[in-house]
């Protein structure tokens, strides 16, 4: 053994080799484990929403603060709002109190325009296209311009057609615009020459129309007295998730359910179970299409029991004798409680209570009349209302007044012009429908595709999304693709927009002048302003303002039919509304209420050959040159469905639950996060099926299943639920986008991707309910 | 003094949840992101439930707007050890971000699930207000402070409001209500004083049938229910 | 005479392998930590369902261990059997090291951590009807009772040493049942609810505790080179079979209460739920059948090996079963309304495991064993090493171990 003095040292030693080894090992190891741990720090750290938007500048609180009246623009009924704007920035939107529509009240998608406004998705500039390829998955590789560069090209090309007398081949396709802009939309449409204007609201709501139109000459959607009413049978119409005007039908929803002595008895008859079925007093589920044999069922059991309004029948009708005969000899409860899936007693008794309460409504909605007889069931179920007397009485069918607006010089006609608004409309194929009709919309992508008539040269797009709403919207991606100069003007690049060549970025509703008025429903008429509550963002000019430059651009009677007319979007809000309200009385209140409704206008309503609502349309005779009397009358033909049964055993029916923003785009995170109320849940939709079906084919909640038809398939998540009929699955409308911003792209799927493409016969709008799918686990 | 409540008429209310996107914009409440919307992360402070029973054809689905019950006889309050939520005399229970030390105890300890933690900051969101202070954690007076990322919140009856029309001598439940009140357009929500017999929460509860959520658990919330 | 208990000489390369590494996974830690604190709770797995998760099942494990530890040093010192003497420094000092990192742990789950003073305001800023409060006096007056127990242990106060164990363990008693209250109290959480929960985590502390410090008892004796009595471990296993008897009685109590109950839907969910095969493979098993099935054989019962596996066996299982409490137990829906409530707000809560989480959860780990390891290398808490090298000091222990050490 060593000394131990040696052992001591060297012991001494190895020990101070070996700390200085391991601490330089340490050192290492320590370092090493630094570096691993820093790494690991940037994958733990999760990737935060990026904010679009400049952090705000610290302020010190509220410097100005205003409060703007203004209106919506999310839907269709436009309602009067007052914003609040604090240092520049809108922060919160309320009722303006002055509005009687809804008695001020506003629904969710009022507060949801803050999100529109500031969507961090909107185009910020005028963008030209420089990838010449055109489709749904390719990049337009869009390059900003300024706007003279941008108005410039569109002149050049729409000043291109006119000289060559071609002023017919420029489409103009409308979206949700304010009615100020729509009516400058047709003017500059008219004064151009084209009679090519597409709307949406030909896409879905012109067989309602129709209905009324062969009962009483008006070809409106049907208003009704909802304040006192005591008795709504709806037919596929959500009355409180998206009938318009739907502020007004929320309002008066608590003002008849318990706000007077007497309770509105609610009955839905719908195969799913809606919102308004999830309130009403009674669901019936019914088989899918046959509303209208369900409503002659109810007619006939009226009738037969001697329960209808003979007053009203015997001295405001015509053509009775010949419905009593068909609806009698036809339309018994037992034969149409087979056809329709609704027990014979039930459609005794709801008939009985729905013709001794009065007044009552019949209230038809997209379920019922989107059909290829849709025409024909609205027209049906309309009658029911007349039976009861309930037109143009309190708590019946109402007739819309509107304000009158200063009437506009008449345009200035060229001969291109006139010429061009000769040719026959895209979309015509016009046989058997009724003159009175229009652009039968989802025809128009076939026409394109086709050439037929004649090609689209130009098309001009306000706010218009025919990619996302039109059923077999691929064919629209195809016949877009097609076109060779689209312009596209809105706030946000939604999937038509993709395939424009120009894109103009237009102010959303809270940054333009405007007018607007409600859709029918109050009765008596309410005109709303729309004035800028904050500074045009970005480098956006509204469609007022892009429309008078495009008209000063081209010049000759274009420029014309515009001169004396207000000149900018401001003074055109001025000049219109100048004979309704004096001009600051109208920018401080921001509404305009009209005179009350007068109701038992029987002299004036009818616009029939006998002055009378006919249960037998004359007008309609008119149209056909045939004798076939049942086409005057309201009948029920079993509707053709697209994809045969065996392969394709359950019906595919869709809806715009409440959240469904319908302006195209759904790039708001507050209506996304609950857009589902019935099922929970946020972000997407659902393929809901009834859950015997599900338990036959082995699906359960949750799981990810293919939807086709013979169109086409989609691959979503099944939502096993008891409230639908058992042949049929529910899509929600307003998901599937893949375009128009980060909260919307991607999620969920378009379920008029897969829809067929079939007309109804009269109106020319699309049918939605028709096609057949069949449901398996993906 | 007053003792303020809310009765909300089940009856009336269709599911369309204006109450809820209403209140995020008037309280300064950041969204969530589909992800957070399936694990609950995002903050609701008003959120609209939707219960089902029976089966097909004979299913009743009830909508159930659900803010912040404001007990009387609150758990938060309770196991909160900071004194951050506490009720105050007129009954709202108050949260107080500068106290609050996100523990998360009220959390759990809610029968209605009604409080929200803060998992991020709210600056990553694109959506915020400027009529707000910037500074963090701001005590008491409102409104609508950028509270950071770690404390806890919930529904407060806009107390902004109400204590700004106490002092402005405006009538409250009449002249002035919460944002959830003042956007429901069935106007199926009502706000007052729960001790004055002449308000109209107290003539609803007196006429209708009323209810209120988990009874068993004894919490005494002052959000009463009126049934369908 | 102090020469009883000395350090462990900490110089071998094995002990400054175990640092490194420790000392490697608690930076991974600080860092997990640093960047949740910037980025907030969105990193961890928890919502507004499921509001408490790893940290705050970390706390209450290391609660149960440090005062099962610290009951069970009492053996000696307030008991005075001293055949545990050799190991009931080492479980005082294991009692102070799992205390700390305790209230570490809590303190990293809070949304705010910087404001964790506002937790020590007693009366002042505190409400303390609230649990959390009285848990802030419990605890801190533990750790620093358990200081001040630890250091009339070393400097050998024998009076003093029997009153601060006394002190100690009826603090420790109180400790770990207000530990139990802050989740039995919760009418909300009906997994929760419970009047036993604050005995049921008391008696889980004692078998957790127990079973811990057989394990760091043979893995420290061992790895040091040093003896232990078989006879010791062994009676310390027959009363951890008493230990976990009396557990499974409390479980059973409690949940046959809540399945009698008509309202028994928390209680199916628990026992039958999607996450009760945690219940009962890793709980009830690991806990209950597995040890028992061990310890009852004669065979292995004197064993020091099935022994060891058995307390393992344990150590992890309780550690589960406050995770059951914690997470799964707070994911069961909240019956707002009669009937199915739809969509997000009916469903069972969903806890992902996230990096962020689980880094800070080793790291705390990590910083108790770096805590430990350095504590036995610089202070007197294990009996001298028998073998006569130090060279020897390694991995094995020496052949020829003495009989008895003598008692101070």
């Amino acid at each position: 053994m060593p000394a131990r003095k040696d052992r001591k040292t060297s012991k001494q030693a190895k020990e101070k080799s070996e700390s200085l080894v391991v601490s330089r090992r340490a050192f290492l190891g320590v370092t090493a484990a630094a570096g691993v741990a820093i790494a690991a720090g940037h994958a733990i750290k999760r990737p935060s929403i990026a904010s679009a938007l400049a952090p705000q500048e610290p302020t010190e609180g509220v410097v100005t603060e205003k409060w703007v009246v203004t209106s919506c623009l999310n839907c269709p009924t436009r309602c009067a709002t007052k914003v609040r704007v604090v240092n520049g920035r809108a922060v919160r939107i309320a009722e303006n109190q002055l509005s009687k529509v809804s008695e001020g009240k506003l629904c969710p998608r009022s507060h949801v325009g803050l999100q529109v406004l500031y969507d961090p998705d909107r185009a910020k500039s005028p963008l030209k296209r420089t990838n010449p390829q055109k489709g749904k998955d390719v990049d337009p590789g869009w390059v900003p311009v300024s706007w003279d560069e941008a108005l410039g090209e569109i002149n050049r090309r729409l000043q291109g057609l006119r000289d060559r007398d071609e002023a017919h081949k420029l489409a103009v396709f409308c979206g949700l615009n304010s009615i100020s802009n729509d009516d400058l939309i047709r003017r500059f449409a008219g004064a151009y020459g084209t009679p090519n204007i597409v709307t949406d609201d030909s896409l879905g709501n012109e067989a309602e129309k129709s209905g009324q139109w062969m009962a009483d000459g008006n070809y409106v959607h049907s208003a009704y007295d909802l304040e006192r009413t005591n008795y709504i049978l709806s037919f596929g119409a959500s009355v409180v998730e998206s009938q318009k005007p739907l502020a007004r039908n929320l309002r008066m929803w608590g003002k008849i359910r318990r706000e007077r002595p007497n309770r509105a008895k609610v009955v839905v008859i719908d195969p799913r179970y809606s919102v308004t079925a999830a309130k009403a007093d009674l669901w019936i589920p019914i088989k899918p299409g046959t509303d209208g044999a369900l409503a002659l069922a109810m007619a006939n059991v009226i009738i037969s029991e001697e329960l209808y309004d003979a007053n009203f029948v015997n001295n405001w009708t015509s053509g009775f004798d010949q419905y009593k005969e068909l609806v009698l000899s036809q339309y018994a409860p037992e034969r149409m409680a087979e056809i329709t899936g609704v027990s014979a007693d039930v459609i005794r008794r709801i008939a009985a209570e729905f013709a001794q309460t009065k007044p009552a409504i019949a209230w038809r909605g997209r379920g019922a009349t989107c059909w290829p007889d849709g025409s024909y069931a609205s027209f049906a179920i309309f009658c029911l209302n007349a039976l009861v007397g309930s037109i143009d009485v309190p708590g019946g069918v109402i007739y819309q007044e509107y304000p009158s607006y200063r009437e506009m010089p008449a345009i200035a006609e060229d001969r291109i012009a006139k010429a061009g608004k000769a040719k026959p409309s895209l979309g015509s194929n016009r046989e058997g429908r009724v003159p009175v009709a229009g652009v039968s919309a989802n025809q128009v992508a076939d026409s394109i595709l086709k050439g037929n008539p004649y090609p689209v040269e130009v098309a001009i797009g306000y706010n218009s999304n025919f990619n996302m709403l039109a059923p077999g919207s691929g064919r629209w991606d195809e016949a877009m693709a097609k076109l060779p100069f689209y312009v596209h003007v809105a706030p946000s690049i939604t999937e038509m927009a993709t395939f424009a060549d120009i894109v103009l970025p237009a102010c959303t509703f809270l940054e333009e002048w405007g007018y607007d008025h409600c859709p029918p429903g109050s009765g008596f008429a309410e005109m709303k302003i729309k004035q800028p509550a904050v500074e045009r963002l970005y480098d956006s000019l509204s469609i007022a303002d892009i429309i008078f430059g495009l008209a000063k651009r081209l010049g000759g009677a274009v420029a014309q039919s515009f001169d004396g007319t207000g000149d900018d979007a401001e003074g055109f809000v001025r000049y219109r509304t100048g004979t309704v309200m004096p001009w600051d009385e109208f920018r401080g209140q921001g509404v305009w209420v009209g005179a009350k409704y007068e109701f038992y206008k029987y002299d004036r309503v009818f616009k029939t050959p006998s002055k009378k609502f006919e249960f037998y349309s004359a007008n309609m005779e008119a149209v056909l040159r045939s004798s076939d009397s049942t086409s005057c009358l309201p009948h029920y033909k079993e509707a053709k469905f697209l994809g045969d049964e065996k392969t394709y055993p359950l019906m595919l029916s869709t809806y715009a639950p409440l959240l469904d923003i319908e302006n195209g785009n759904q790039n708001y995170p507050w209506a996304q996060e609950i857009y589902m109320v019935l099922h929970g849940q946020g972000w997407s939709n659902f393929v809901e099926m009834n859950s015997e079906t599900a338990h036959g084919l082995g699906i359960k909640d949750g799981d990810m299943v293919w939807v086709e038809s013979s169109f086409g398939k989609v691959k979503g998540k099944a939502r096993v639920f008891q409230g639908i009929h058992p042949g049929v699955v529910a899509i929600a409308n307003g998901q599937g986008h893949w375009a128009c911003g980060r909260w919307a792209k991607g999620m969920g799927i378009n379920p008029n991707s897969i829809l067929g493409v079939d007309y109804d016969r009269l109106s020319g709008q699309s049918t939605f309910f028709n096609t057949r799918v069949k449901v398996y686990k993906a | 003094m007053a003792r303020w409540g809310m009765v909300i008429d089940l009856d009336k209310c269709t599911g369309c949840q204006a109450c809820t996107i209403a209140c995020k914009e008037e309280n300064n409440v950041p969204f969530g992101s589909p992800y957070e919307n399936i694990r609950r992360l995002a903050p609701y402070w008003n959120k609209v439930i939707a219960a089902s029973e029976g089966e097909y054809p004979s299913l009743n689905i009830e909508m159930i707007p659900m803010p912040c019950m404001h007990c009387d006889n609150p758990p938060c309050v309770q196991v909160c050890p900071a004194k951050a939520t506490y009720l105050r005399e007129d009954g709202i229970v108050v949260q107080n971000f500068r106290r609050c030390i996100g523990c998360k105890y009220c959390i759990a300890a809610c029968p209605y699930g009604v409080r929200n933690h803060n998992y991020k900051e709210q600056e990553e969101h694109p959506y915020n207000r400027p009529d707000s202070p910037p500074d963090r954690s701001v005590i008491g007076p409102w409104p609508f402070p950028h509270r950071t990322h770690g404390v806890v919140e919930k529904c407060t009856f806009c107390f902004h409001r109400i204590d700004e029309g106490i002092k402005e001598g405006k009538r409250i439940g009449i002249d002035v209500v919460p944002a959830c009140v003042e956007a429901c357009p069935t106007e199926a929500r009502v706000f007052g004083d729960l001790k004055d017999p002449n308000s109209h929460v107290s003539r609803l509860l007196a006429t209708r049938g009323s209810f209120v959520l988990r009874e068993k658990m004894g919490t005494r919330p002052k959000v009463h229910y009126l049934h369908k | 005479m102090s020469s009883e208990f000395v350090p462990i000489e900490g110089k071998s390369r094995g002990y400054w392998f175990a640092v490194a590494v420790v000392a490697a996974v608690l930076l991974f830690g600080f860092i997990c930590f640093g960047v949740s604190y910037v980025e907030g709770h969105q990193l961890f797995g928890g919502s507004n369902v499921i509001p408490w998760g790893m940290p705050i099942v970390l706390a209450i494990y290391f609660i149960g261990l440090s005062a099962g530890s610290l009951i069970l040093s009492s053996l000696t010192y307030v008991f005075g059997k001293v055949e545990y003497k050799p190991i009931a420094r080492m479980a005082v000092f294991l009692a102070i090291v799992l205390i700390f990192g305790a209230m570490i742990s809590i303190a990293v789950d809070l949304g705010r951590p910087e404001k964790f003073w506002r937790l020590f305001m007693f009366f002042y800023l505190n409400n303390m009807t609230s649990m959390f409060a009285i848990n802030g006096i419990l605890y801190g007056g533990y750790f620093v009772i358990s200081i001040l127990y630890f250091g009339v242990i070393l400097a050998q106060q024998q009076m003093l040493t029997r009153i601060m164990g006394i002190i100690a363990v009826c603090w420790a008693v109180l400790v770990h049942m207000g530990t139990g209250a802050i989740f039995g109290f919760v009418e909300a959480r009906e997994a929760w609810f419970s009047p036993i929960k604050p005995l049921e985590f008391l008696s889980a502390a004692l078998t957790s505790g127990m079973a811990l410090l057989i394990v760091v008892t043979i893995a420290t004796f061992k790895l040091s080179g040093r003896d232990i009595k078989k006879e010791i471990i062994s009676s310390l296993a027959r009363m951890l079979v008493v230990f976990i008897i009396i557990l499974f009685v409390l479980i059973a109590v409690d949940k046959l209460t809540h399945l009698y109950a008509p309202a028994r839907g928390a209680a199916l969910y628990m026992l039958a739920g999607p996450y009760s095969w945690i219940f009962w493979f890793l709980q009830i098993g690991l806990v209950v059948v597995i040890p028992l099935v061990i310890l009852c054989n004669p065979r292995w019962r004197n064993s020091i090996g099935a022994i060891v596996l058995a307390s393992l066996s344990v150590v992890i299982g309780v550690f589960f079963e406050r995770y059951y409490l914690v997470i799964p137990c707070a994911a069961y829906p909240m019956a707002f309304y009669p009937g199915k409530v739809e969509g997000v707000y009916g469903a069972v809560g969903y806890f992902p495991l996230s990096i962020a989480e689980f880094g800070l959860s080793i790291g705390i780990f990590a910083m108790l064993a770096l805590m430990f390891i350095l504590g036995l290398r610089y202070l007197d808490t294990l009996p001298p090493v028998e073998a006569k090298e130090p060279a020897t000091a390694s991995l094995e222990g020496p052949a020829a171990a003495s009989e008895q050490t003598s008692v101070a």
